[in-house]
């Protein structure tokens, strides 16, 4: 074993409470971190996923012309903030009707296709040009009304609706961003604590070693790698606890949000998710060892 | 350091305070390559300030301490370190690593001047078998005699083969027995040309052992 890592390992030997208290504030903080993560992720799956699906339809009028439904099409296809332009004639309209309605046939058998109306369906590139697209809609000549996707709520509430989803991703995302952050300062602390006690308990071996030559750089080594140990170990363990949670919970999560892609629906993209926030994890964790040993060590005196 | 130098280590009007007590005033001398010198003198006279002197674990206030042609005073805090490598050091409390076995303190030094690790196993084997330490090689520093552990002191010193082999009072915390054997060893390893500045105040051995002697009476050099 490299002489550095086996100091490094000595010392966590030697001590063996403070390694446990500095690991188990480490995976406190990691394991709440890969929560968040995976929620932040799921949130803005959730806004996507209501930003990129038909969340506009334009009801057409009866007597509206072929000419002039086309003319319509290709002027909201040219508006920068609208994608998605889709037009559904009456009979997809009874179609999707009947799709929606199979499970009661009668009520399918019960409609023709003339009570539908013909529609524009179309997305909103960002929620906020929604209401100014409505009103520009509904001034058009050919429009009958326009309403909003069930999931939205109708139009009444829209604005409610948008700014709840806004305001709930904010929150998941400062609120985890700020609560990972107070657990990733006290692990600081907790690192900065244990590596100054350690040092302060080798005053005499850092002394022989500067009396033989040795460099600062090789005097910090293994300090820095028992910071390293005890960060990676509390990512480690703080990101299989973490994913043990999400794989345990997702069925309850996936069926509850239903078609909302909250988590990816196969195993290798949930890994992949996950080994994203790992190597994140990782790097996160190698910055506050780091960080954690060089304030210890630049405090101690003895070397300098 | 210049191997050219003709002194090893060259003290010029060297003096040094600690508060208003004088440990050295004015003290001069010159030591070549390959001597044996006894600094010698009562506690206190000022010899352990010498041998830290010539590490640039002090500095002089005033003078000048040449070591292989070094001016210590000019040595940036990032060189001391390298300097120090050429120096091998025994210390009266031998300062091994308590938690470490005997080959692991000598590896320590080797791991110090960045000696590849493949190149450990038979260096500390032979100089273990040169301090007759073979058979304590697995053994920790509270398993062994105090001679033993002046001999892994010295081994440590003598595994990055230094320029200057400094004693610092060796044979201190040793019977008399075990310092004549420990003396032996250090005479063996000068026969080699390695050169050895040892401080004492132990009037038999530098009876016995019939060296240069520079005798240091309170921070003056009374007798070279």
């Amino acid at each position: 074993m490299n002489i550095h890592l086996k100091t490094a390992t000595d010392y966590i030997k030697r001590a063996p409470f403070q390694a446990a208290a500095a690991v188990f504030i480490l995976t406190l903080t990691f394991f709440v971190a890969t929560l968040v993560s995976i929620l932040v992720y799921s949130s803005s799956k959730v806004l996507m996923y209501f930003e990129t699906r038909p969340q506009v339809i334009a009801f057409l009028k009866d007597d509206a012309s072929d000419t002039d439904i086309a003319a319509l099409q290709h002027k909201l296809e040219g508006d920068s903030r609208i994608k998605d332009v889709k037009y559904v004639s009456k009979e997809e309209a009874l179609s999707i009707y009947k799709n929606a309605t199979s499970d009661n046939p009668l009520l399918g058998e019960l409609v023709s296709p003339s009570i539908f109306p013909a529609s524009l369906e179309f997305s909103v590139k960002d929620l906020s040009f929604t209401q100014n697209i409505i009103d520009e809609v509904k001034g058009e000549k050919i429009v009958d009304s326009v309403g909003f996707t069930a999931a939205l709520g109708g139009e009444n509430n829209l604005k409610d609706v948008v700014g709840r989803l806004k305001t709930i991703t904010t929150y998941v995302r400062v609120g985890g961003i700020v609560f990972t952050g107070i657990l990733a300062l006290a692990s600081f602390f907790m690192l900065l604590i244990t590596i100054t006690m350690r040092i302060a308990t080798r005053k005499e071996e850092v002394e022989i070693l500067k009396l033989i030559g040795a460099t600062k750089g090789f005097i910090s080594k293994p300090i820095f790698l028992e910071s390293l140990i005890y960060a990676l170990v509390g990512v480690l363990i703080g990101w299989v606890l973490a994913f043990i949670a999400v794989l345990y919970s997702a069925p309850t999560i996936v069926s509850y949000f239903g078609e909302i892609p909250v988590l990816p629906k196969d195993t290798l993209s949930l890994l992949e998710v996950f080994g994203i926030i790992f190597g994140l994890e990782v790097v996160l964790g190698s910055i506050l060892a780091f960080a954690g040993s060089s304030i210890a060590i630049s405090r101690v005196k003895k070397l300098r | 350091m210049s191997e050219a130098s003709k002194h090893l280590v060259k003290f010029s009007d060297v003096s040094k305070k600690f508060g208003v007590v004088s440990a050295l005033d004015k003290v001069s001398f010159e030591i070549g390559h390959g001597e044996f010198v006894f600094i010698t003198g009562p506690s206190g006279a000022g010899k352990t300030t010498i041998l830290k002197l010539i590490l640039a674990e002090l500095l002089p206030d005033s003078g000048k301490v040449e070591v292989g042609g070094v001016n210590t005073g000019n040595l940036k805090e990032s060189e001391t370190p390298l300097f120090r490598q050429k120096i091998g050091v025994v210390f009266q409390d031998f300062k091994v690593l308590m938690e470490r076995t005997v080959a692991e303190n000598v590896e320590v030094a080797l791991a110090v001047i960045g000696l590849p690790e493949k190149e450990w196993s038979e260096r500390v084997k032979h100089v273990l078998k040169l301090v007759g330490l073979t058979k304590q090689t697995n053994l920790f520093p509270a398993q062994l005699s105090g001679g033993e552990l002046q001999r892994v002191s010295l081994a440590r010193a003598l595994v990055v083969n230094p320029m200057i082999l400094l004693a610092d009072e060796p044979t201190g915390n040793l019977d008399w027995e075990t310092s004549d054997s420990v003396m032996e060893l250090f005479e063996k390893i000068n026969k080699e040309g390695k050169t050895v500045i040892m401080a004492t105040h132990n009037k038999e051995i530098v009876k016995k052992h019939q060296k240069r002697v520079i005798h240091i009476v309170g921070g003056k050099i009374s007798k070279t």
